[in-house]
């Protein structure tokens, strides 16, 4: 068996099927991309190239940085609210026990499966100002029930609380099963040791966590990034481009406005800011592994 | 030891097969592909791929699209036709796609320069015979829309009369006159919000019916001048006329004095025209082809029965009669010109362009007015909104043809349709909305 997985055919015949697809179906789209980023091509017919036009209109689009601050706001929106609640949520639910923490749990993920057009349009009839109801349950208390909460100063926080609704279940159900699989010894410990519920939360359960969190808060900085489905279906970026996220106005600049050149250097700028994310966070979380490690060492000289 | 060779033989073996195999696969279904889209074979069948925007096709035009294929298959036994139905704004982007890769045979076009410029620029469009259809009953300047520096490009399928569908039954309990200029329309719009009802069901969401309001508005500022005062504009990049100045403000009136429902710049087709059809509205603001509200089985028959139409009101000041009216063709045919089985395509797109089929069929289905003279296909028992219809156009004593966002480029169609919200409700001036509007066209 050793000789098999030495002898360098069989290696390759392994490899090959991984680095065709990362190369056809990544690395050629990639460089594509940033090629047709430098023309004026329409996505029909002859173009020409165009150096850095596209990049320098793209610096003084409003609708485009629109797109990335409310891109901004979704991360922050991961990171700040639903993020928190869903890892304070499974560690509560671990603590519940029994049938009620597998009826949560399911719960907590039902947005999650259902699909996101369902999603989009059960929204877009909650918050609708005439029938909507929101409005109606503001009628049912006495008020006037008559917002509209689609309205250009407030479009983005009505799209951004159903995006973290919607995500809520998904970060959940991984804090979830990164708390069940710290071992319940140390629990005991600190049990015995006199510790309050916050105490154990904070000492023993978020430490431990960090690698998931790690995790998840990656993934929801690049899902952030990349929001299109959603918005597309609730808002499609409206009204005038008030809840326009990134992904979607590329699609409306290459598929729509016919700018096909346009939309795909918005494509490699977005490329470039997911990785920017990427290597910031991973930075933030060595850091403090670093500044962890260094805090130990410290205490150790000490003692 | 034995046994380790060849299980080692046997998985190099098993890999390189598969990866041959997966590609004799997709080499396979390639040929087939192409077998399927040349004409001839040994058996002489034809296949024919026709590219549509009508998905449902069970009802409307749809229907009729479907009724012809099937009827053109029967008489042409060696012809098969493949559709593909997509929803329009799918099949604008799987067009893109086909016309890089290969077009199907016939495909669905808008003769608008936002769709035909870029398209025709291409040049993936079969050019055709002008004098071909001169006994096909084409209303005049009909054509106009598909024929670039003198070239026929594709026909159209409708004519499309912009309408403010009201609720009879409504107005005449309320007393509410249809109002006949633009000054009063806003005044009944005052009066309709005091009843609690909502005036006008607006389609803000999607942008382009708002942007057809403007041309709507435009149109009776500017009249005849029309077309040269939206070609200038969109040729210099430059909207400051005062007339498109005037229009875009009295638009910003209309929204400010709620003559549209409360959030109508979020709110979609469907929503829009629930508004009006479940009775919360007494106005709905859109094209001929809903004249089909009048049939559907789903609306309750008290709004239903009611439909009734009327057009944009005479502006203060403004050039163009209340007979001068919005309209234009929109949808419509075309044949691909790198069409391996063009022939027979073109007899096909012919035969469906028959005075007596596609235009006669339209109009025994209720799907509003088709680009030929259909009055020989009138029997007398269509609705009395379809009637009303068809008295606008044959009363009208001007038609404006193609509505602004659809008058430039792609570009500048997106940007209109999503800066009009803006300007509309009061996120940005109508200075910055001229201004960005002419930017895009640039």
């Amino acid at each position: 068996m050793k000789k098999l997985y030495s002898n360098k055919l069989v290696i390759l015949s392994l490899v090959l099927p991984g680095v065709l697809l990362f190369v056809f179906a990544i690395l050629a789209p990639i460089c594509l991309s940033v090629y047709y980023g430098f023309t004026n091509y329409t996505g029909m017919g002859s173009f020409d190239f165009i150096g850095f036009d596209n990049y320098k209109t793209l610096l003084h689009d409003q609708a485009f940085w629109t797109s990335l601050r409310n891109s901004l706001f979704l991360a922050i929106g991961f990171i700040c609210v639903q993020h928190p609640l869903a890892l304070i949520v499974a560690a509560v639910l671990d603590k519940l026990g029994g049938k009620g923490e597998n009826f949560f749990r399911c719960v907590y993920f039902i947005p999650n499966v259902i699909s996101v057009a369902v999603i989009a349009y059960l929204w877009k009839f909650i918050y609708n100002p005439d029938f909507g109801l929101l409005n109606n349950i503001i009628k049912f208390f006495g008020g006037k029930g008559d917002i509209n909460w689609f309205n250009y100063d407030t479009a983005i926080w009505a799209v951004l609380i159903v995006l973290v609704w919607h995500g809520f279940g998904w970060g959940m159900l991984i804090y979830y099963t990164g708390i069940k699989n710290i071992d319940p010894v140390l629990y005991e410990a600190v049990a015995i040791d006199g510790a309050t519920p916050v105490q154990t939360f904070l000492r023993v359960t978020l430490p431990l966590m960090k690698p998931v969190i790690q995790v998840n808060v990656t993934m929801a900085v690049i899902s952030a990034l990349k929001q299109m489905e959603t918005v597309y279906l609730l808002t499609n970026g409206g009204p005038n481009n008030s809840t326009q996220f990134a992904a979607n106005y590329l699609y409306q600049q290459a598929f729509k406005a016919y700018k096909y050149g346009y939309g795909n250097a918005i494509g490699v700028i977005f490329i470039i800011i997911c990785l920017l994310a990427t290597v910031i966070l991973n930075k933030i979380f060595e850091e403090r592994d670093v500044w962890d490690v260094k805090k130990k060492k410290t205490r150790r000289a000490a003692s | 030891m034995k046994n380790k060779k060849l299980f080692k033989t046997l998985l190099v073996t098993a890999l390189t097969a598969s990866t041959i195999l997966t590609g004799c696969g997709s080499g396979g279904g390639s040929s087939d592909a192409t077998s399927k889209s040349s004409s001839g074979g040994s058996s002489g069948t034809v296949t024919l791929k026709l590219f549509s925007n009508l998905p449902d096709r069970k009802t409307g035009q749809g229907l009729v699209e479907q009724k012809l294929i099937d009827e053109y298959m029967e008489a042409n036994k060696n012809v098969k036709i493949e559709v593909e139905a997509l929803d329009e704004e799918a099949y604008k982007t799987k067009f893109k796609a086909y016309s890089m890769e290969g077009m199907p045979d016939v495909v669905s076009i808008w003769g608008q320069p936002a769709f035909l410029d870029e398209v025709v620029d291409a040049g993936v469009l079969a050019e055709l015979d002008q004098s071909d259809y001169t006994d096909y009953k084409f209303v005049e300047g009909s054509l106009d829309g598909y024929t670039y520096d003198g070239k026929l490009y594709g026909l159209p399928r409708n004519t499309d009369v912009q309408c403010i569908f009201y609720n009879e039954k409504m107005f005449k309990d309320n007393n509410w006159e249809v109002p006949s200029t633009y000054d009063e329309l806003i005044a009944l719009a005052g009066k309709i919000k005091d009843a609690g009802i909502i005036p006008m069901a607006m389609d803000g969401g999607d942008g382009w019916p708002m942007a057809v309001y403007l041309s709507d508005v435009l149109y009776k500022l500017v009249g005849s001048d029309y077309q040269n005062v939206v070609s200038n504009a969109v040729k210099n990049g430059d909207f400051t006329d005062a007339n498109i100045k005037k229009a875009t403000e009295l638009l910003k009136e209309a929204a400010d004095a709620g003559l549209f429902q409360n959030g109508y710049d979020s709110q979609d087709y469907g929503t829009a025209m629930n508004l009006f059809t479940n009775g919360q509205a007494a106005m709905f603001y859109m094209g001929s082809w809903e004249s089909s509200m009048a049939l559907n089985p789903d609306i309750p028959d008290d709004v239903k029965n009611n439909i009734r139409a009327f057009t944009m009101p005479v502006v203060e000041g403004g050039k163009a009669s209340a007979t001068d009216i919005l309209a234009w063709n929109g949808g419509g045919y075309a044949v691909s010109a790198n069409s391996k089985v063009k022939d027979e395509a073109i007899k096909f797109f012919n035969f469906m362009y028959q005075p007596d089929k596609l235009s006669k069929y339209g109009w025994e289905n209720n799907v509003g007015m088709s680009a030929q003279d259909q009055s020989e296909y009138m029997t007398g028992e269509e609705t009395e909104l379809m009637k009303q219809i068809v008295d606008i156009l044959n009363n009208s004593t001007n038609v404006s043809g193609t509505p602004v966002n659809d008058c430039g480029p792609s570009a500048f169609k997106t940007s209109i349709e999503s800066e009009i919200q803006g300007v509309s409700n009061g996120s940005s001036s109508v200075d910055g909305f001229l201004k960005a509007i002419g930017d895009a066209c640039k």
